[in-house]
């Protein structure tokens, strides 16, 4: 021992928790004191450190004795590590005197032994203590967040979440693809609801909503407009946005007037593809904005025709063919992804005859055939009826489409703000008859294992089909309506509007049909096994609805794309953990909400939506942001500015003007790459700096001890997990955290050998996050290629990957490695 | 799902079938005619036996005997260098397949297998784990033509455009092994891709698609009149549909069609107008191969005299 050393560890602190036995249960606490304190150290226990009476304790203690180190001997620090810090900072200590010893996940509960957990609880105390020896004090890094939000998707989700943000004070930007926010909730007539029986108007409760996203004074609402590209981070992103011309300038009126002297007929995506839109345009009656667009694929003057038929029938001179593209960036400090869904191709199941037979439909479009704006105007009719009867306004465009013209109705029933979907005439021929027979068919593409299919459950899609039955029978009290289900999943308070449907007289056949057959009179037959009775059963119907899957809609999968979010295998935007961070992405920063998430009907999508905005607001006050302090610091004295630290894969280090090397704070994951490519030790990841490792290996290992180097994220978490599964492996397995492995390098594998370590073990965090996607492969060649350099040392190190759910084989590996340890001890 | 790209097209031993053999040899006859022109490296080895499909299906082979048959017709792969079994008729690609994943999981099995082999003195017949692999050892002769598709048309000689044809995905290929097939397993499409590269334009949809042959191996004998009915539900569909020419990938399925039409019609007072052959009769056709000498046509029940005629053939 060098001069001073006692003296310096004089100003050190040893506190123990017992956590209510779960630690002084299997460490004999008393035995630990006794021994470091005839090290000359200070040591405390009590009952609760986490108690406000703990932290009284340890505060008291520090400014008592004039402490500058601290260590903790506690549950792992990913508990409580924050609140300890906030403990020691408040006395004025920099969080670098703080070190937590792992106590309980990775001592008390994994070695059931009590000599042997006594044992490891003071070595790992030793580490702490002989890791404080070389405290460099750590600098906060500040960032300032800026003070705007941006919401992607104007669908119910984007709405909520833009209105939630803008209430709470933020600016927000509001970004939507289409000509009008409201996304697929506007295209439904009624909607369900847990609490009532009654259906209630989807556009009564959406359209207000709609209304004050554009009056609030706190968002900007950017319609007809994408997403192109981000960059920046969490804090500062900077988005790119491409917002396509109108063609049709704010001071429009939208009287409708362009609309009806517009010549050319377009397919209506939000009426299901029916042609009964025009070229210049609403989306629909209650769009916001209120402002007219052209369909410039359509549109006769922008592909070249002379036409410009609307701008003469405009009075306010709105029609502009000469708008261009343009591109805005914006900077803001927080994302909000709602970029909902699709309903699933059901002419994937060809066996249903979605695409094949005319009277064949998906839950959607007969949401659409049901809604009063929509293109029988709420009539019900068989869709092979329809597409004869189906009426235009302006004979003469019709060339192509479903629909053969007949004669244009005085339409009494369009105001004067008439627009497309009121447009085409309710007028039909004789031969349209109301359907007297519907079928509905259950889990299309969901719950389905077979290829092409989804194995999830779609959630919303029983309920539709109760509601679209329960619409029906009110309407046409007359109708049969059969649902085919495999399990009707009315989970909740639904239980009772499911029950209320029965009544009705709705009738259920449990059985999953094999095929629809399609009659010459383009009636249908659904065969179908009835799983009840287990008879096969054929039933005739007038129009068949298809209960299609909700998957990820084509915009989320781009923005997932584009902003480079963890997917599930469907292709929903993955949180960050389901109960603790359900609207977290894996980006810091970037919140997602509503079916961009995963499937779920309007009530659950605004609850979760109201949680994205709360995420998301409380980001953005929270500046200037505190940032982790555990990234790479640069001695420009040792910096010989060689460059070869700038292949960091995060592109966090840079040459500035006068050639040093500089980091940029808000981008460095502090991963240790750049430790190992420094060949001058200039670069060292604060908190994990060589010597800091050095002294933590030598506190820590015994003679023939395995030594695991955990990475800090998911690993780390595996770790605890042992001892939340009630695991056990041997007291000589000893862990050291790290940010990855790649701190790792030859000198202190060496070192570890030269202090006992009998194997080296490397856990990583698997490549599932677009950091570790990264980092990983680093990993594993860093690991390879310290094992070749190593020679036979090489053959004691080991690598492993591990998922949180995998505790079982980590231990297995724990295990395996110590016994191996025994053989050559 | 099996990528069609994974589809090898040499060292294929084209596996012999006894349904083949005795009521259609022209298919596997027409079968080496294609693959000599597709470039296709295959080898006909006559120490190979029977899978037992038929036997084992009218419960006149067990399992047991089965695998260790199909250990042996293994061996005989991997001996001739030529390990990648391909099946002319689907229950011999679902056979082998099934037994092959027997001996690799099944210990026992396999145990007992080599223990026969090595009492017999067949030392070379014994098994180990893995020597064969199910997914990648064992495949349909229509998907080595499908791999091959984008050829056919520069060996075509004949176009059949315009010919309306229906194609009939053999239950044993779709259904056994459903997660090991090329492309959507309730769409099967492999029969009608290779059709269509021929010129021929498919039925993409009709009643009963998915319907099997009716055969059910036993049931043919056993419960006659309910196996006719199903294949005649089918033969009505397509009747409606106005096809000309069903096309098979499994010579049982053809037995149930090409040998019953005539029998259903009888029974039935029903009339079809609608011919069988095997995908590789039809891609030989169109390249120019012999009808009678190549592709066996005089072996059928239903004369396709008519419709070679009209195509100008004969």
């Amino acid at each position: 021992m060098i001069d001073g050393t006692t003296d310096r560890l004089n100003k050190a602190a040893v506190f123990i928790c017992h956590c209510s036995g779960n630690i002084s249960e299997h460490v004999d606490i008393d035995a630990v004191k006794k021994t470091l304190k005839a090290e000359g150290i200070s040591v405390f226990d009590y009952e609760y450190l986490c108690s406000s009476q703990g932290q009284s304790l340890i505060k008291n203690k520090i400014m008592e004795g004039n402490l500058d180190r601290v260590v903790i001997g506690s549950c792992t620090p990913s508990k409580h590590g924050t609140l300890f810090k906030k403990c020691i900072q408040e006395t004025g200590l920099n969080r670098a005197g703080l070190e937590i010893a792992n106590l309980r996940e990775q001592c008390a509960w994994v070695h059931p032994e009590r000599t042997g957990a006594t044992e490891k609880a003071l070595s790992l105390l030793r580490a702490k203590l002989k890791r404080l020896e070389n405290i460099e004090p750590l600098d906060e890094i500040k960032v300032d967040i800026a003070q705007q939000a941006l919401v992607i998707g104007g669908g119910i989700a984007g709405i909520t979440t833009a209105l939630n943000l803008a209430d709470n004070g933020i600016s927000t930007f509001l970004v939507e693809k289409d000509s009008s926010i409201g996304g697929q909730m506007a295209k439904i007539g009624k909607i369900f609801s847990p609490d009532k029986l009654a259906e209630e108007c989807a556009m009564c409760s959406l359209s207000p909503l709609m209304n004050e996203v554009a009056a609030h004074p706190k968002i900007t609402l950017l319609t007809w407009t994408e997403v192109e590209s981000l960059s920046g981070s969490a804090g500062n992103f900077t988005i790119r946005l491409k917002k396509k011309p109108r063609y049709v300038k704010d001071s429009c009126t939208a009287c409708g007037r362009c609309s009806r002297v517009c010549p050319t007929l377009v397919e209506d995506e939000f009426n299901c593809g029916y042609m009964d839109k025009k070229a210049i345009s609403l989306r629909f009656s209650q769009s916001v904005p209120k402002i007219y667009c052209i369909d410039p694929d359509y549109c006769l003057q922008l592909n070249g025709e002379a036409c410009g038929k609307c701008a003469d029938a405009c009075k306010t001179g709105a029609i502009d063919f000469s708008q261009k593209e343009e591109i805005v960036e914006l900077n803001v400090g927080a994302v909000v992804v709602a970029t909902g869904f699709e309903e699933y191709d059901a002419s994937q199941k060809p066996q249903y005859g979605y695409g094949i037979f005319e009277n064949v439909l998906t839950q959607m479009e007969l949401a659409r055939v049901l809604g009063i704006n929509g293109p029988t105007k709420g009539e019900l009719l068989r869709i092979s009826d329809f597409s004869k009867a189906s009426a235009v306004p302006t004979p003469a465009a019709c060339t192509s489409g479903r629909e053969s013209s007949s004669a244009p109705s005085s339409d009494s029933s369009s105001d004067s703000s008439s627009d497309s979907s009121s447009d085409p005439s309710s007028a039909l021929s004789p031969g349209a008859e109301t359907p007297k027979r519907i079928v509905m068919i259950q889990c299309v593409g969901s719950r389905d294992e077979k290829e092409g299919g989804n194995r999830y459950c779609s959630r919303y899609c029983c309920m539709a089909a109760l509601k679209h039955a329960s619409l029906v029978k009110k309407k046409y009290p007359e109708m049969e309506i059969t649902i085919c289900y495999i399990d009707i999943r009315a989970f909740g308070f639904y239980e009772n509007y499911y029950r209320a449907v029965q009544e009705t007289g709705v009738n259920f056949v449990r059985g999953r049909p094999a095929e629809v057959v399609e009659k010459p009179d383009k009636s249908l037959v659904v065969r179908v096994e009835d799983t009840l009775s287990q008879k096969m059963r054929e039933l005739p119907a007038d129009l068949v609805v298809l209960s299609a899957a909700m998957t990820p809609s084509p915009g989320t999968r781009k923005i997932a794309s584009v902003l480079n979010l963890s997917q599930d295998e469907s292709g929903f935007i993955k949180e960050r953990h389901s109960k603790l961070k359900p609207v977290d992405s894996s980006l810091d920063g970037i919140f997602v909400c509503g079916t961009a998430q995963s499937p779920k009907d309007v009530t659950d999508t605004i609850a979760q939506a109201g949680l994205a905005a709360i995420r998301a607001r409380a980001f953005i006050t929270d500046s200037p942001k505190m940032l982790d302090n555990e990234i790479a610091v640069i001695n420009q004295v040792l910096c010989t500015r060689c460059g070869e630290c700038l292949k960091c894969p995060f592109e966090a280090l840079s040459l500035n003007e006068s050639g040093r090397v500089v980091l940029d704070p808000l981008i460095c994951t502090g991963c240790g790459y750049c430790t190992e490519l420094c060949k001058d030790g200039a670069i060292q990841i604060a908190g994990f700096t060589k010597p800091q490792l050095k002294a933590e290996i030598e506190g820590v290992l015994e003679e023939g001890d395995v030594l695991g180097f955990v990475n800090s994220g998911i690993s780390s978490l595996t770790c605890d997990n042992i001892g939340n599964s009630v695991l056990t492996y041997p007291s000589n397995v000893k862990l050291i955290k790290v940010p990855t492995c790649l701190v790792v390098d030859r000198d202190l594998v060496l070192h570890a050998f030269k202090h006992g370590a009998s194997s080296v073990l490397f856990v990583e965090d698997p490549p599932d996050s677009p950091r570790a996607e990264i980092i990983y492969p680093l990993t594993t060649r860093h690991v390879e290629k310290l094992k070749e350099e190593l020679g036979d040392s090489g053959n004691r190190i080991y690598f492993k990957k591990t998922y949180v759910p995998n505790t079982k084989g980590l231990a297995g590996t724990f295990i395996r490695l110590a016994r191996e340890g025994e053989v050559i001890r | 799902m099996k990528a069609i790209e994974s589809i090898p097209d040499s060292k294929l031993l084209l596996f012999k079938s006894c349904m083949v053999g005795q009521e259609y040899p022209g298919i596997e006859t027409a079968t080496s005619y294609v693959f000599d022109r597709l470039g296709v490296d295959y080898c006909v080895n006559d120490e190979q036996s029977c899978c037992t499909g038929i036997g084992h299906y009218t419960d006149v082979f067990e399992g047991l005997t089965t695998a260790a048959i199909a250990a042996r017709n293994f061996a005989v792969a991997k001996k001739c260098g030529y390990p990648n079994i391909t099946c002319l008729c689907s229950t011999c690609y679902a056979v082998n397949k099934d037994a092959c994943e027997l001996l690799n999981n099944n210990t026992e099995v396999r145990e007992k297998v080599n223990s026969i082999f090595r009492e017999k003195g067949l030392d070379d017949l014994v098994y180990e784990k893995g020597d064969m692999n199910p997914r990648t050892n064992i495949y349909h002769a229509v998907e080595v033509l499908l791999s091959k598709v984008s050829r056919i048309p520069d060996e075509k000689k004949f176009d059949f455009s315009g010919v309306k044809t229906a194609s009939h995905h053999a239950c044993h290929y779709y259904k056994v092994k459903y997660l090991d097939v090329v492309g959507n397993p309730e769409n099967p499409q492999l029969i009608d891709t290779v059709a269509e590269a021929c010129g021929a334009s498919p039925v993409r949809w009709y009643e009963d698609r998915s319907l099997t042959c009716g055969m059910g191996f036993s049931q043919i004998h056993l419960n006659k009149n309910t196996s006719l009915q199903v294949t005649k539900a089918k033969l009505d569909s397509l009747q409606r549909e106005g096809v000309e020419l069903m096309l098979h990938m499994c010579p049982n399925c053809q037995i149930q069609y090409d040998r019953y039409q005539p029998v259903i019609e009888k029974e039935f007072g029903v009339e079809y107008d609608m011919v069988h052959m095997n995908i590789a009769q039809f891609v030989a056709l169109s390249m120019g191969a012999d009808p009678y000498k190549v592709c066996g046509f005089q072996t059928h029940s239903v004369p396709l005299e008519g419709f070679l005629e009209k195509m100008g053939i004969i």
